[in-house]
């Protein structure tokens, strides 16, 4: 493994050996915040450029032209397919909500045994590995999944789990609703308790409170959650193609731009529509939070005070818990059982169990698991490093134009990893490695840069997320005491965003280690390639199923345990910030 | 490091005149790996001085990637089973012309040649298409085995089909073009329309049918052969069968243009076409037919000898030229008509199939006419097949303009509209007509 | 707005959390209609002892009676007693107006009454020019003011006030607490103060409670707590106390106290022998020119000029006593290290048996 090769676009170390006349009145902020552009610049918009630019050509004279949006509009499919998507991702942020509410509501505001370990659970949803997950999803809730099937030989009916645009809409909500519940939950505890004492105080309990105070409260982080899951929903084929609905505009773009040889540009116009339409949903959703930054009218802090629950109550927390997590992650529990099962066709259980799988898969993936710890790590803490950095510069500095390093980023939510994939090919081919004699290109590193960008909004939210906790008093305290602005940041801020940061490396991490779309464009040598083409290579054939189940319980489990790890460390942190209030 | 380290080490080897590292020779693939890995290996040990590294990508990525690095080529072979890929290739001028010295392989296989005509790819191994069942849903659902495409437009297989499209994958793509040419342009439109009233879904990768077929999403799919014998090779409850109307065609190689080890790569196509390279796709985990008729003297049982079995892939002069003529027309109309339009086309299909069961007896004229009707709007084609084969019509889905002067009538979005506006509405009538002929 | 006033019951309140205990056997009768004071430092319970009575926390065991109805199994929203929050606790996310409604709606209460009250209660905080705004607009002592209107609005039984002034600054915080009282005197509220501030309890409360590590220590008028403490932390924490620690001797007759150092003091009231100590404000010891029988000796150590007053540190009878003395124009101030005697007016000494 190469792993101790240099990371490029490591930060400021640089600007500090330049001549101070080649940055004139550049403050360090500003400096962080010219150098994430030009690596936002470089390796996200050039190369979606470079392959998106087709969208504006005519094809017929080679001119520019804006013909393909009209045809874009002009096409009732496609219309259709607008329609369809808008609808799915707003019935999946309803859905979704409904599934994250309970589970945030229930693990930060009272007593509940395991609260930790459900949130990681919960958590895990996310981590769908491709294909077997598709597999192990049908094999549960296909048309002749074991639900189905059971429902059936039973009961005489079936329930079309998968099947249509509701289906998608169940899935993505399945798939996506985490996003809602670690930015709902973390604004949950961080809502000062005497808000919500004050409306009980008055007379308000229950769901009135929950509804009237507690909720509006938490709105930053359930807008923040819910707006990812509506871009991400947007702007996922994954699902689409796994249900075989082809009615929607994700999955177009990749049918027209990956269709053997056509060179339709009209693949490429609905990526830049998907992109347009996702930073219009964010720039909507600034909109909407304007002026309801709360952290900084919150004084005392603490979190809503968690209460025990009655007997009755117990009961129905737990049931509503344990139905949520069974329905979530069964695709998971199909993913295990299928990872031990020899034979699983058309029947409710498998036909018989084994190792074999995991003997099979252990021989020959140990250099993917290694190369995915290895690209997802650094591809998350990359992501960290410029989430926090661009979160600073956007929301506590006054240069010019930061909104766009934000628009930037949250722009590779929607682009496509195939076009991302493409984009780095044509980019990076023609560009020599030193040393390595090999295109930059076919250099494992840019697996993991890949991967970085990819991943970089929903760090990015995180880090946004937790700064707005950081009450600028804090910061200013700290240079009152004379630390330098750089120090404040290191010593200061970062330590209190500890635990938005750690989430957010998390979601990056869990998210890259199961990524294929653009890495498959990428992968120039087996030796480089990551677990999520491992498990490609083995679904490829119908023995090598289990086997790729049993690749995607490890990623799984990687990541799940990874999550666990950080959801203490969290409540940890959470503790320590809590312990010097007092009543 | 490491690979730092043998990189260098390597490059010391060659500029010392002698190559102490095995050569490494670059194929992308879109075989799985338990194919490749077997391959690789009996490769690497009759030639040691070689090291195969193996690169998988689904036929559409690998296309693309060699498309995309060509400035700096790092790949040698290009090894698929799709011919349209490398017909891709080859028109991009991405492929090398090679002679590679092999014996023994006829020049046709079925009514399908085996090599391309200008040498730049061969087939080394052959495949049909055909139906694969699972025999426990076919049992559960009280299905008999369809073992023609006729078999599949009847009503009982409603929903029961599973298929990939031609746009998606090469292999599916043949398989419609082998429908279309056998039983002619307008009739095989047709039989693929009654056949996707039937589909359960159109999965947008070709291992996505076997794979439904396997878990019994639904209880047939459309496969290439060697799907369905590796699936029962895994002890999966299922069974394949040729449809008479099916053409054998090879999986090919291919050296690609500027290859860093051109040598190697035609050293690797030869070995495959070697009586010695041919046995390898006996190996259980392949089971692909040899195009060396010699070597199935040592075939395993229940592998079928497409060069004494003349029944398979006879019933079809398969025509490549006219296939590649019309490639992308084809693939576009698949899509528009059955793909994009699944729905709407299974509710016109299902209310044709329903006042049929109704009036199966024929008695009444009035409903008879009324189904006619609707059955002629299903089938109605948007281009006649003189159309399909007009070169400057497919232009507009290539829109590859040799020159800046070329003209270009129409653009693909704006033609599929049009196409997309009329089923959409032939659809919506014929479910309308079928209606009322069955409320009669 | 005048509600029915309501008395306060608190019997043997105990309260732990884990091992550590809160809140022990705290009694407590407050009367209908009075203004009382929980004063105390942070960590003695006080804050814990004001959200037991508003049903915040853990349950405590014991009873706490509001107008004669025990209210400890009740929820917060079913007392109807009203509390101000230290920090106040507007919601960011509603207006000023509906602020101040949100306790009506929450109560049914028709649209048109609630309109009425609501502006009758910011009209009662004189802030009803700013109903429309939005809490992050507010000032400070204005966001105070809308809670407190918050609160009473929905006419609680009693008014609980936890650290209200804490947040502001020292002048408002004067303006407010007056402004507070006579509030409470207009409404005629049973109201619960929280503070740790000494004058604040001193210059509104009707009676207070000073709490150390969850134990009532004394409960009564605030100047019969400076004057007679009943225990060295009340005497410290109600004004600053010299403390002489020593014994009580009998002579016949007289009663004297002699501090470990040796010096003696006559004793004018009644008391056991036995080891004891004596608290003396600084007021009570004057510095005298002369030595008299009843003097100590002592030396400055230091002075403090506090405009009408002197303070001096002077070390004497074993320990540092502070001793204030009126300033008049152009005496001058006594140098350090100057070696004094001290005039103690033992008339208004207290006397706590160890």
């Amino acid at each position: 493994m190469p792993q101790d090769t240099p990371r490029p676009a490591d930060g400021t170390g640089l600007a500090d050996r330049l001549p101070a006349f080649l940055f004139p009145r550049l403050s360090g902020a500003a400096l962080a915040g010219l150098l994430i552009a030009i690596f936002l610049l470089g390796f996200l918009i050039f190369p979606v450029l470079q392959v998106v630019y087709v969208a504006f050509i005519d094809p017929r004279s080679g001119g520019l032209t804006l013909q393909n949006f009209a045809d874009f509009f002009a096409t009732s499919l496609f219309r259709e397919s607008f329609v369809n998507s808008f609808y799915v991702s707003a019935m999946s942020v309803v859905v979704a909500t409904i599934i994250a509410l309970p589970l945030a509501y229930i693990t930060t505001r009272f007593n509940f045994g395991g609260s930790a370990l459900i949130q990681s659970l919960g958590f895990i949803p996310l981590i769908m590995p491709p294909f077997v997950g598709a597999v192990a999803m049908s094999l549960i809730f296909g048309r002749n999944g074991t639900v189905n099937l059971m429902l059936r030989e039973h009961l005489g009916f079936t329930i079309p789990f998968m099947e249509g645009l509701n289906g998608v809409i169940l899935v993505q909500s399945i798939h996506y609703f985490p996003f809602i519940l670690i930015n709902l939950s973390a604004s949950l505890r961080n809502i000062d308790r005497s808000m919500e004492e004050a409306a009980q105080n008055l007379g308000s309990s229950g769901l009135r409170l929950f509804r009237k105070i507690v909720f509006p409260l938490a709105m930053p982080g359930y807008i923040a959650g819910a707006v990812l899951v509506f871009i991400k929903v947007f702007d996922d084929l994954g699902t689409p193609l796994l249900l075989n609905v082809n009615n929607m505009l994700a999955p177009q773009a990749y049918l027209r731009i990956t269709s053997v040889g056509i060179s339709d540009p009209m693949g490429y116009v609905i990526s830049v529509i998907l992109v347009a339409f996702s930073i219009l949903s964010l720039w909507a959703s600034f909109l909407v939070m304007r002026g309801k930054d709360y952290a900084t009218v919150q004084k005392g802090g603490g979190g809503l005070a968690k209460r025990d629950l009655s007997g009755r109550e117990k009961v129905i927390a737990y049931g509503a818990v344990l139905f949520i997590l069974a329905l979530v992650l069964s695709p998971h529990l199909g993913l295990l059982l299928l990872s031990f099962s020899t034979i699983w066709s058309f029947a409710p259980l498998p036909d018989g169990y084994t190792w074999a799988n995991y003997i099979r898969m252990w021989e020959g993936s140990q250099d993917y698991i290694l190369n995915t710890l290895l690209y997802a790590g650094i591809a998350a803490l990359g992501d960290v490093i410029l989430g926090t950095a661009i979160a600073y510069i956007v929301m506590r500095t006054g240069i010019v134009g930061r909104k766009c390093l934000d628009y930037m980023a949250t722009a590779a939510l929607a682009v496509p990893g195939v076009v991302l994939g493409i984009g780095y090919l044509r980019s990076f081919q023609g560009i020599e490695v030193p040393f390595l004699d090999k295109p930059l290109a076919q250099w494992w590193v840019i697996i993991a840069i890949a991967l970085m960008i990819r991943r970089l909004p929903y760090a990015l939210r995180a880090c946004m997320a937790a700064l707005q906790q950081v009450s600028v008093a804090l910061e200013e305290a700290a240079e009152s005491l004379g630390a330098t602005k750089s120090r404040t940041i290191r010593r200061v801020v970062v330590p209190l965003m500890t635990g938005g940061i750690l989430a957010g490396f998390v979601t990056s991490f869990a998210t890259a280690a199961v990524e294929l779309s653009a890495t498959i464009m990428l992968v120039s040598s087996e030796a480089d390639s990551p677990l999520a083409y491992g498990i490609y290579l083995f679904m490829q054939t119908p023995s090598g199923r289990g086997a790729g189940a049993a690749l995607g319980i490890v990623a799984v489990i990687i990541v799940g345990l990874g999550t666990f790890l950080a959801q203490i460390i969290i409540e940890r942190d959470k503790k320590l910030k809590t312990s010097g209030t007092e009543h | 490091m490491k690979k730092l380290l043998t990189s260098s080490v390597a490059a010391l080897g060659l500029m010392a005149g002698g190559a102490l590292a095995a050569e490494k020779i670059v194929v992308v693939t879109s075989f799985p790996e338990e194919m490749t890995a077997v391959i690789e290996k009996a490769f690497e040990t009759a030639h040691p001085d070689y090291d195969i590294e193996i690169l998988n990508k689904s036929t559409s990525s690998g296309v693309k990637y060699i498309q995309e690095i060509a400035s700096a080529n790092t790949a040698d072979v290009f090894w698929a089973s799709a011919p349209d890929a490398f017909e891709v290739l080859k028109g991009d001028g991405k492929l090398a012309k090679i002679a590679p010295n092999a014996t023994g392989i006829p020049d046709m296989i079925g009514s399908y040649p085996m090599n391309d005509a200008d040498g730049h790819y061969y087939g080394f191994a052959a495949s049909g298409y055909g139906i694969m069942w699972n025999t426990r849903y076919v049992e559960a659902n009280g299905l008999e085995p369809a073992k023609e495409w006729a078999d599949l437009e009847k009503p009982e297989y409603f929903g029961h089909v599973g298929m990939s499209a031609p746009s998606r994958s090469g292999t599916t793509h043949l398989t419609v073009e082998t429908v279309l040419q056998g039983e002619g342009w307008e009739k095989g439109w047709a039989d693929w329309k009654w056949m996707g009233g039937n589909f359960a879904s159109v999965t947008e990768r070709s291992f996505g049918v076997p794979d439904g077929v396997n878990t019994g999403s639904f209880g047939f799919g459309i496969v290439i052969d060697f799907f369905a014998f590796s699936s029962k090779a895994s002890g999966f409850p299922v069974e394949f069968a040729y449809p008479t109307v099916t053409a054998l065609v090879p999986a090919n190689v291919g050296v690609i243009a500027n290859a860093p080890n051109e040598k190697g790569a035609v050293t690797f196509v030869e070995y495959l076409l070697s009586p010695e390279g041919q046995k390898v796709l006996f190996d259980p985990a392949i089971m692909r037919l040899p195009v060396n008729p010699e070597v199935y003297a040592e075939a395993p049982e229940g592998l079928p000898n497409p060069f004494e079995d003349k029944s398979i892939g006879a019933a079809v002069k398969f025509d490549v030229d006219k296939s590649g003529a019309r490639y992308y027309v084809v693939s576009s109309l698949f899509d528009v008509m059955i793909t994009y339009r699944l729905e709407d086309l299974k509710a016109a299909v299902k209310a044709v199939q329903e006042a049929e069961a109704k009036h199966a007896d024929g008695s009444n004229a009035e409903a008879k006419a009324l189904i006619e009707e609707a059955r002629a709007l299903i089938e109605a084609m948007p281009i006649t097949e003189e159309q399909s084969l007009d070169p400057a019509f497919n232009a507009a889905f290539t829109a590859v303009r040799k020159e800046a002067g070329d003209a270009i009538e129409a653009r693909q979005a704006e033609i599929e509209q049009q196409w997309d506006a009329m089923v959409t509405e032939n659809y919506r009538k014929a479910k309308e007509l079928a209606e009322k002929a069955a409320a009669l | 707005m005048k509600t029915e006033m309501l008395g306060i019951e608190i019997e043997n309140l105990h309260l732990a959390f884990g091992p550590t205990r809160v809140l022990t056997g705290v009694n407590l009768s407050i009367k209908p209609g009075e203004f009382f004071a929980f004063l105390g430092p942070s960590g003695s319970g006080k804050s814990t002892l004001l959200r037991s009575i508003a049903g915040f926390g853990p349950r405590p065991s014991g009873a706490i009676r509001i107008g004669g109805r025990d209210v400890l199994d009740l929820p917060p929203w079913k007392r109807n007693v009203g509390m101000v929050f230290q920090s106040y606790a507007l919601w960011p996310h509603l207006s000023v107006q509906e602020n101040v409604a949100f306790g009506l709606r929450e109560r049914k209460l028709p649209g048109a009454e609630i309109t009425r009250r609501v502006e009758e209660a910011l009209d009662l905080v004189g802030l009803s020019h700013l109903a429309a705004r939005m809490p992050n607009q507010l000032s400070g002592g204005q966001q105070q003011r809308i809670a407190l209107a918050r609160t009473v609005v929905i006419e609680p039984q009693v008014l609980l006030l936890d650290e209200p002034l804490s947040n502001l600054d020292a002048s408002l915080r004067v303006q407010m607490r007056r402004e507070l009282l006579a509030l409470q005197r207009k409404l005629g509220l049973t109201t619960i103060f929280v503070t740790h501030d000494q004058e604040e309890a001193n210059s509104t409360s009707d009676r207070m409670a000073v709490l150390d590590k969850g134990v009532i220590q004394q409960i009564g008028r605030p100047q019969e707590l400076y004057d007679h403490p009943a225990n060295l932390f009340v005497a410290r924490f109600l004004g600053t106390a010299n403390v002489l620690e020593g014994r009580v001797e009998k002579r016949g007759e007289a009663l004297r106290f002699v501090t470990g150092s040796g010096d003696a003091l006559p004793l004018p009231m009644a008391a056991k022998a036995g080891p004891s100590s004596i608290v003396l404000r600084p007021q009570n010891i004057t510095i005298s020119p002369l030595c008299g029988p009843d003097t100590i000796i002592g030396q400055v150590l230091h002075s403090e000029f506090l405009g009408s007053q002197i303070r001096y540190i002077v070390q004497a009878a074993g320990s540092d006593l502070v001793i204030d003395k009126s300033h008049h124009m152009s005496e001058p101030t006594l140098p350090t290290g100057a070696e004094v005697a001290l005039q103690v007016n033992m008339d208004s000494a207290v006397l706590l048996n160890a």
